[in-house]
């Protein structure tokens, strides 16, 4: 089964067969980023943002992403607000982790495809408490991994790894993630800021299993320094449905799908 | 006025009927106001929009009408369909039929292979974008395969681009020493399928590189003002006729963008033939005219800086075989700035986009700021400035964006979405 990288289900890593006792953080972080996976998903995601005062604004995404050998492709049409409704984003990332992701967008008010920077992977996504570099991939060469404790957290038993980047100037001074032993789902993620002092928590809260793969619904990140979180449900999930490679193409961005 | 809405309002309720209860219909209501910053402090526009967008989609066809309505204080209303086609879905092919914009190219704010909808200048750049190309009555098909894509246009009758009127400050009017006298007779082009406009683009969408090569034989959107000197018969006074007069244009061309370590490098150019250029004779009065092929083109790069998107173009038009009697200039050129940022969970937004002529030293700056209150609710403040190089001593309608140095304005807008 081909490796599927769900983007705003990162970190809902699951199901190996066997592991080792003695593991090391890369072994750990390597059977999250493998784990098996659906060869394509699609799905309507809904993203509710709140802020500090409690006042809530909601985002709604249709979706469709494909593994592809290279890496993967994603298509993501904006259904709400109003204001950006067709709207739509296609993103082409890769395994290799020297070749920049491609991306486009198409703005209905403009009524043409741009392809866009993809340097800003520290944005927000839609104003959301995520930032693209949140929602995909890192390859596992990124960061160094190392296993700083064994806890218990709700009841499972986890692998707590440390990752610090290789990079200078990276956004996370590092980040700590609660792997569940066996299953390899990240279960939680703390964000250390530069200043290491702790920004952001990510927490999954639901997941079901689709032809024999478990998906992660429901997560929450929040920004424990302003008081934001943000929380994103998928439905209406369908995977391995043999999505066709047209549907990655500048043809459906401009028209929706039916 | 009445009966084009009655008409319009009938023509979508047909269709609607046609297709059923699950009609999507989404749109915007928007009040905008702009004052002058000079001292009659003059409203630059006063206008209430309310635009609506009808959407059917189904496997096989689909539809699509935008009606908007256009009121000004002590004016009649302003009805009109921005688009209104019909889809038709095949495997490998759609085929769209009706009124529709067709936008091409890759450049932002100026309009070089971009020449299918003709364009609404009546407030010369400022409309946004989605009001500033006016849709055309035409017949488009597309051919996919894999990620590429063969279009053909065709466009039964022409339709120029929307001028300002001549009372409006965003006319441009050539003064002369003696009177004027304009002659419309030539103006408008034949409706048959002799006068017809094609136009042809094959596009690719891949990793390394996205690319347009295209081609169109069509009327040139902006009239060449034929000048000629005249006496008038009674009055035995000389005069000049001004004709406006669309000239037919064949144009080769081509666009491209590509990512390079994160930014985006893009370009795009045509070559014109048969363009008619004004030129001086020897009384230095522009009664000639020469016929010369025409490159015009861009080069643009777009980045971040940190959360701050930047953009910046690069335009030059140039005249080729060049002589000197043309009252444009050989080379004319353009250089482009947009800088913007989102902040509060891209709530405000604030943005500088910036035109600068570089042979006139002149130029248009517009700083906005925009806020969603809500969902769907966004008010803007924003300022046009036009800045002129005053060591000149008129305006002089060469320069593009100095010619308009007292249109100086702050406006506000506030805009619903649903």
């Amino acid at each position: 089964m081909k490796k599927f990288k769900i983007s705003v289900v990162l970190l809902m890593a699951f199901a190996s067969l066997s592991f080792a006792d003695e593991m090391s953080g890369e072994q750990v972080i390597s059977n999250v980023y493998n784990r098996p996976s659906s060869n394509d998903l699609q799905a309507n995601l809904t993203m509710e943002l709140k802020n500090s005062q409690g006042n809530t604004r909601v985002r709604e995404i249709k979706q469709f992403v494909k593994a592809i050998p290279e890496g993967e492709k994603k298509i993501m049409y904006f259904v709400a607000p109003a204001d950006v409704k067709n709207t739509s984003f296609m993103n082409w990332s890769y395994d290799d982790a020297s070749k920049s992701d491609d991306q486009w967008i198409y703005l209905p008010a403009l009524k043409k495809i741009k392809r866009i920077s993809s340097d800003s992977k520290s944005d927000s996504f839609m104003g959301s408490d995520f930032t693209y570099d949140d929602l995909g991939d890192r390859a596992l060469s990124d960061d160094t991994h190392s296993i700083i404790r064994e806890e218990t957290l709700d009841k499972k038993d986890c692998y707590v790894v440390e990752s610090v980047s290789k990079q200078d100037n990276y956004m996370y001074s590092r980040t700590l993630t609660w792997v569940e032993k066996g299953s390899w789902i990240g279960i939680k993620k703390e964000f250390y800021d530069e200043d290491d002092e702790l920004l952001k928590v990510l927490r999954v809260l639901a997941s079901e299993t689709l032809d024999g793969v478990i998906i992660i619904t429901n997560t929450t990140m929040e920004n424990v320094q302003n008081g934001h979180s943000t929380t994103m449900t998928l439905k209406d999930i369908l995977v391995n449905k043999g999505l066709d490679d047209s549907l990655f193409t500048e043809r459906m961005m401009k028209r929706a799908p039916r | 006025m009445r009966y084009r809405f009655i008409l319009i309002i009938v023509s979508l309720f047909s269709a609607l009927s046609l297709f059923g209860q699950n009609i999507e219909i989404d749109g915007y209501a928007r009040s905008y106001i702009g004052v002058l910053t000079n001292d009659t402090h003059d409203y630059s526009i006063l206008q209430n929009t309310f635009d609506l967008k009808f959407h059917k989609g189904l496997s096989k066809a689909g539809f699509f009408a935008n009606p908007y309505v256009y009121q000004y204080p002590n004016q009649n209303i302003n009805i009109d369909l921005r688009e209104a086609y019909v889809d038709l879905y095949f495997d490998n092919m759609d085929l769209r039929i009706g009124k529709q914009q067709i936008i091409w190219g890759k450049a932002d704010g100026v309009f070089i292979t971009d020449l299918v909808s003709p364009k609404d200048l009546s407030e010369f750049l400022l409309r946004d974008f989605e009001e500033i190309r006016t849709g055309i009555t035409s017949i488009k098909a597309d051919y996919y395969f894999g990620n590429n894509t063969v279009e053909c246009v065709w466009i039964p009758v022409f339709v120029p681009t929307k001028m300002p009127d001549e009372s409006s400050r965003w006319s441009r009017i050539p003064t002369f020493l003696i009177p004027t006298q304009t002659d419309y007779s030539m103006k408008d082009i034949p409706e048959n399928t002799d006068e017809s406009e094609i136009f042809f683009k094959y596009s690719g969408m891949t990793s390394a590189l996205d690319y347009e090569v295209l081609a169109g034989s069509f009327y040139e959107d902006d009239p060449t003002i034929h000048i000629e000197k005249k006496v008038d018969p009674v009055a035995g006074t000389p005069f000049l006729q001004l004709t406006p007069q669309h000239h037919r244009l064949n144009m080769i061309g081509g666009s491209f963008s590509t990512d390079i370590k994160g930014k985006v490098f893009r370009g795009e150019g045509a070559y014109y033939t048969g363009k008619v250029f004004p030129a001086m004779d020897s009384y230095d009065i522009p009664t000639l005219t020469l016929d010369k092929d025409y490159l015009y083109y861009l080069l643009g790069f777009d980045f971040n800086i940190g959360e701050t998107k930047m953009s910046t173009q690069f335009i030059q038009k140039a005249i080729l075989d060049y002589e000197s009697s043309i009252v444009a200039e050989e080379f004319d050129n353009t250089i482009t700035f947009l800088m913007s940022r989102n902040c509060l969970r891209e709530t405000l937004t604030a943005q500088l986009f910036t035109y600068i002529g570089l042979n006139n030293s002149d130029a248009l700056i517009r700083p906005s700021l925009s806020y969603d209150f809500s969902d769907g609710f966004e008010i803007s403040l924003g300022a046009n400035l036009f800045y002129r190089n005053e060591t000149s001593v008129e305006p002089d309608i060469s320069e593009m964006f100095g010619y308009f140095d007292t249109n100086d304005m702050f406006y506000t807008k506030v805009k619903f979405s649903f």
